[in-house]
């Protein structure tokens, strides 16, 4: 199955090299996908604060989410915490 | 030091209605589509906290002024230097080195004369935003810091008060907008502290839409307007130009919220 991963937030630019698609199997689940992202970032791995969310619903973060399974053109939107001022 | 220099409130024998010249002033903002007088009216009631001024909370603090927010109260501790102006539009070159809420307070004021404007000069503590929060309808939350913000949700959601949460990094902005007891608090969504960046980078005209956007939803949520973005994260990756909104789930045994 081919889901969407996008991610958004602090230091986006480490993350540019991400492909926008991730091929996966059948009966994979959210789980399976951040290990694929973490795969694919290599250098700097998912923040421990990352907010997990798939097709517009919250999960948790990346230490505290409700795993799931996945479905075909689902998007896996991975957003660090920003703060600014 | 709070600074509350101006009064051009009713006092409470006055009839709570809009003057003619307050009419006036809204007339672009009011009519269908957009506010009731009688929403208008309850924008006057209310008072809202905007802690920090900066790059979002200063455009946010200006649009409830000249919405007609009857009492902003703005809290920004330091003084103004340079780096602060590519975004921090309160400021400008005849602030640098001012300190920076009583300058930027009186500089909201020369945008309504009809509202009143109050200056904190330094960031909240615990008992200060606790306080702060049972005298206001709604908190903006908009300091650089996680440890401020989730002070100021703690403050809110044990006022009972809504809370809008404007964050930045980049090019990206976050949105936030926690309605206590009803939906996901700010610290539902971070159980632990995230990291703290002082050097953030930031581009001025994501920080002042994300604050515009916090202010458009204080003005809904102040006035009765619309449907508030309660319990909805909006993000927009300004960097390759893209809004979402996602629904944030609530913690049930969230140490802040589970309880109300
Ligand atoms: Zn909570």
């Amino acid at each position: 199955m081919r889901i969407r991963v996008t991610y958004l937030g602090r230091s986006y630019q480490q993350a540019a090299s991400l492909p926008e698609d991730f091929e996966l199997p059948s009966e994979a689940t959210v789980k399976d996908a951040l290990a694929a992202v973490n795969s694919a970032l290599d250098e700097h791995p998912l923040p421990e604060s990352c907010l997990v969310t798939i097709a517009g619903e919250h999960l948790g973060s990346i230490t505290s989410y409700t795993d799931r399974p996945l479905q075909e053109g689902d998007e896996l939107m991975l957003i660090a915490p920003v703060a600014g001022g | 030091m709070t600074d509350d220099r101006n009064s051009h409130h009713p006092t409470l024998a006055e009839p709570l209605q809009l003057t003619p010249e307050e009419l006036e002033r809204y007339d672009r903002q009011l009519g269908p589509g957009v506010l009731s007088e009688a929403g208008q009216l309850r924008l006057k009631q209310a008072t809202a906290l905007v802690t920090r001024v900066g790059g979002m909370g200063g455009p946010a603090a200006q649009m409830l002024a000249m919405a007609g927010v009857g009492t902003v109260i703005i809290a920004h501790g330091g003084e103004m230097i340079s780096p602060d102006l590519n975004r921090q539009v309160l400021g400008s070159e005849q602030v640098l080195g001012k300190p920076r809420a009583p300058e930027f307070a009186a500089y909201l004021r020369t945008m309504n004369r009809l509202i009143e404007v109050e200056a904190v000069d330094h960031e909240p503590d615990d008992e200060e935003a606790r306080r702060l929060a049972r005298r206001c309808d709604i908190v903006l939350s908009c300091p650089p810091t996680f440890t401020e913000r989730l002070r100021l949700n703690r403050a809110a959601v044990e006022a009972g008060i809504p809370l809008i949460d404007a964050a930045q990094w980049g090019m990206t902005g976050t949105l936030i907008v926690v309605k206590p007891g009803e939906t996901a608090c700010l610290q539902c969504v971070y159980p632990v502290e995230p990291p703290f960046e002082e050097l953030f980078p930031v581009v001025g005209a994501i920080s002042c839409a994300t604050g515009a956007l916090a202010a458009l939803e204080a003005v809904k949520i102040l006035s009765g307007t619309g449907d508030p973005l309660f319990g909805q994260l909006l993000t927009y990756d300004g960097f390759v130009g893209r809004p979402s909104v996602v629904k944030l789930r609530r913690n049930p045994s969230c140490p802040v919220c589970a309880h109300c």
